[in-house]
């Protein structure tokens, strides 16, 4: 004790001046606490909603990406489409705000047995998922060649199941011999041959004038897909027909695929025996494996979906009609992107889904004015609560305040020391706003938006400011009838 | 030499007579006791020597100062300078230490000094409880910390309301006892009592009536009996 006191004993004011106002309020702990809860809980909902203000459009961004594409891309006048392009034509969007991007091919497909035809769409399942997370499918997506999604209705009125199988034929397009497009882009091969096992391998292949060929589609989706069926995915491969006429010799002309030799050959073969024509190919039928019923609550329910790649097997055409684009960023950042890629591409322009992206915006609006209003509202709340209590705390305190000012101490002095516990109040309160609500936020995040935000580091001392600022205004009322108390109180017997 | 004087002090409230054209003084290094029943003047004469109130007429002279017509600011100033108050219901501040209490009053009037604290809690007797909080304390230890308190910035005026008024004999006496040593040692005190025998501990009884100094009465026994 001796020692303490000796090192103690040039004890400066400040120190003496925190001594008071540290023990006012840890030893007259009921009221006090009251105050530090009022401004702790104000300070913890005001932190953990303007966390979520702050991270309300991330949030909300990704939650919109779930009610389908905002960006559409179609192909320029004139021009075709194809995956390779769509891509290209990415490039002008950062990836990570790309959530998914899904194309589209579409043709109308006969079931000859029915005397019926369906919508066809060729598309790519692991985009769709991403782009149309509203898509419910009973049964599983098609995950292998040969496999198709059926919507609903179709199903319903075929009576289709999981599992059920299902023959779709495609018939090309009927050009006339006087149509100038027909004659600009040409005649194509057409044809068959038979590959690994016996099964037929289709060739359709785009000539022009001097018979050389311009573009070629392979359906090999007989053949084991890791060995003969790579031809269909293997571009090089494909791209040493470009330029070339028939007949063609395997080994001179084209190299055959590595571990796909058979099927190679009779790519070359079909191409060589293929028969010269105005249309593209012969009607073709193929027999699917129905793997899914798909639910979507709209038009897509009278569709068939199909791989990308089956699509190209039954057209014998590599294009895509249109690509839905789901990509996460303000409607300012999204008319850019559009505007981009319309002027890098060559073939590609891009289309803002305006319904989306406008009540994207307006929500998002919305709920940030709400929040700033609750936000307003729980601060005055707030003020209120500490400024009642701190009222409270001044009339129970009243004999203290009068036996201060009796032994001198000044008006200015009764303000800094309530003003000093206002403030030490508002530290204690905004540390525990700061931390409650940030996991409140959290809390409210998860159960909410489902996903996790992360701590904001300037939060702590915005929290710890405000809820300071908030204390030390709501004693000031308090304040006043402190410093109008009559020291003369204390010498009444009261 | 006197340390205080009232020169035809009066105190009015609307139509009463709270002091009554008042005259009196008090030598430096007096004991004076101030008696009279309730509503004969003593709190407000105590309130105006105390620097907590202003006469409606009069002079009231502290140290040579007239302090009748201050402002409060500046009266404040006085009564941390000058004056070392002693209540009847002690008042101490209730959340800090009984060493604290006395620091507080050193805060206000120049710079907290523990040790110093400590030695005016030892004066009283009460060094060993000097980390108590005032709950922890009796009355009579709560009134003597009061006292060390009063005592600790050094005034020119002990001014004690009625100090004894809710003590047993017991610390009653002791109390006393403490104010025979101040005086011993020089310093002026002025004790307003209604109970004979604390003023008969004085030097000089002022007695008041109806708000007019009704007597005076000399002790001749002073410094015999204690």
């Amino acid at each position: 004790m001796a020692n303490r006191s000796t090192q103690k004993h040039t004890m400066t004011k400040r120190k003496m001046f925190l001594r008071m106002i540290t023990s006012s309020l840890l030893r007259r702990r009921s009221r006090m606490i009251i105050a530090l809860f009022s401004i702790g809980i104000g300070a913890t909902i005001l932190a953990g909603l303007v966390t979520i203000y702050i991270d309300v459009p991330r949030q909300m961004g990704a939650q919109f990406r779930s009610y389908g594409a905002n960006v559409l891309i179609l192909p320029k006048d004139g021009q075709t489409l194809t995956t390779k392009a769509l891509n290209e034509s990415l490039s002008s969007v950062p990836p990570e705000e790309i959530v998914g991007s899904a194309p589209y091919r579409y043709v109308r497909l006969d079931m000859m047995t029915r005397q019926q035809s369906f919508t066809a769409a060729g598309t790519d399942f692991n985009q769709i998922i991403r782009t149309s997370p509203y898509f419910s499918v009973e049964g599983s997506y098609p995950a292998s060649i040969r496999e198709i999604l059926v919507g609903k209705e179709i199903a319903e009125t075929i009576g289709l199941k999981t599992g059920s199988s299902i023959e779709l034929t495609y018939q090309p397009p009927i050009r006339e011999e006087t149509d100038e497009d027909a004659a600009a882009s040409g005649d194509f091969l057409s044809g068959s041959a038979e590959g690994f096992n016996g099964a037929l391998v289709y060739v359709t292949a785009a000539i022009d004038d001097q018979a050389k060929i311009t573009s070629i589609a392979i359906d090999a989706t007989t053949q084991t897909p890791q060995y003969g069926g790579q031809v269909m995915e293997n571009e090089d491969f494909e791209a040493q027909f470009i330029g070339k006429s028939v007949p063609l010799t395997l080994g001179e002309d084209v190299d055959a695929l590595t571990g796909a030799t058979i099927t190679s050959t009779a790519v070359v073969t079909a191409l060589n025996q293929a028969r010269r024509t105005s249309v593209p190919t012969q009607p073709r039928s193929v027999t699917y494996t129905v793997t899914g019923i798909l639910t979507t609550g709209g038009e897509e329910e009278g569709y068939v979906f199909m791989s990308l790649d089956d699509m190209i097997a039954i057209t014998g055409e590599n294009k895509i009609d249109v690509a839905e684009l789901s990509i996460s960023a303000s409607a300012d950042k999204l008319s850019s992107y559009v505007e981009q890629i319309e002027e890098n591409s060559p073939v590609a322009k891009a289309r803002l889904v305006k319904r989306v992206a406008r009540s994207e915006a307006a929500v998002l609006s919305k709920l940030q004015a709400l929040v700033f209003l609750v936000t307003a509202v729980v601060l005055l709340l707030t003020m209120i609560c500490v400024s009642t209590t701190m009222m409270a705390v001044v009339s129970e305190r009243r004999r203290e305040i009068g036996l201060r000012k009796a032994l001198g101490a000044s008006d200015e002095s009764i303000r800094a020391e309530f003003m000093g516990e206002a403030l030490f109040l508002g530290l204690l309160g905004g540390i525990m706003g700061a931390i409650l609500g940030f996991a409140f936020a959290q809390v409210v995040s998860v159960n909410v938006f489902g996903s996790s935000i992360s701590f904001q580091p300037l939060l702590l001392p915005a929290a710890i400011l405000v809820s300071m600022a908030v204390a030390a205004a709501s004693c000031l009322l308090p304040i006043k009838r402190a410093i109008a108390i009559d020291p003369a109180l204390v010498l009444k017997g009261e | 030499m006197s340390l205080l004087e009232l020169k035809s002090v009066s105190k009015i409230y609307g139509d009463l007579k709270a002091l009554d054209n008042v005259s009196l003084h008090v030598d430096e290094g007096e004991w004076v006791a101030i008696m009279g029943p309730s509503g004969s003047g003593k709190s407000t004469m105590m309130n105006i020597i105390g620097c907590m109130d202003k006469p409606t007429k009069g002079e009231v002279l502290l140290d040579g100062v007239d302090i009748s017509k201050e402002s409060s600011r500046h009266l404040t100033d006085i009564r941390r300078d000058k004056i070392g108050l002693i209540f009847q219901q002690f008042h101490m501040v209730p959340h800090l230490t009984a060493v604290e209490n006395i620091m507080v009053s050193q805060y206000y009037h120049s710079l907290p000094d523990e040790e110093e604290a400590l030695e005016a809690l030892g004066r009283v007797g009460l060094r060993d409880r000097a980390r108590h909080l005032p709950s922890q304390l009796s009355g009579g230890e709560q009134q003597r910390v009061c006292v060390a308190r009063a005592l600790i910035n050094h005034p020119e005026l002990i001014l004690a309301d009625e100090p004894t008024g809710n003590l047993d004999e017991a610390n009653e006496n002791i109390v006393l006892d403490l104010f025979a040593q101040l005086h011993k040692e020089g310093t002026t005190l002025i004790v307003v009592t209604h109970d004979q025998e604390v003023a008969a501990a004085a030097q000089r009884t002022i007695v008041l009536e109806h708000g007019r100094v009704a007597r005076e009465v000399i002790n001749e026994d002073f410094g015999k009996t204690l």
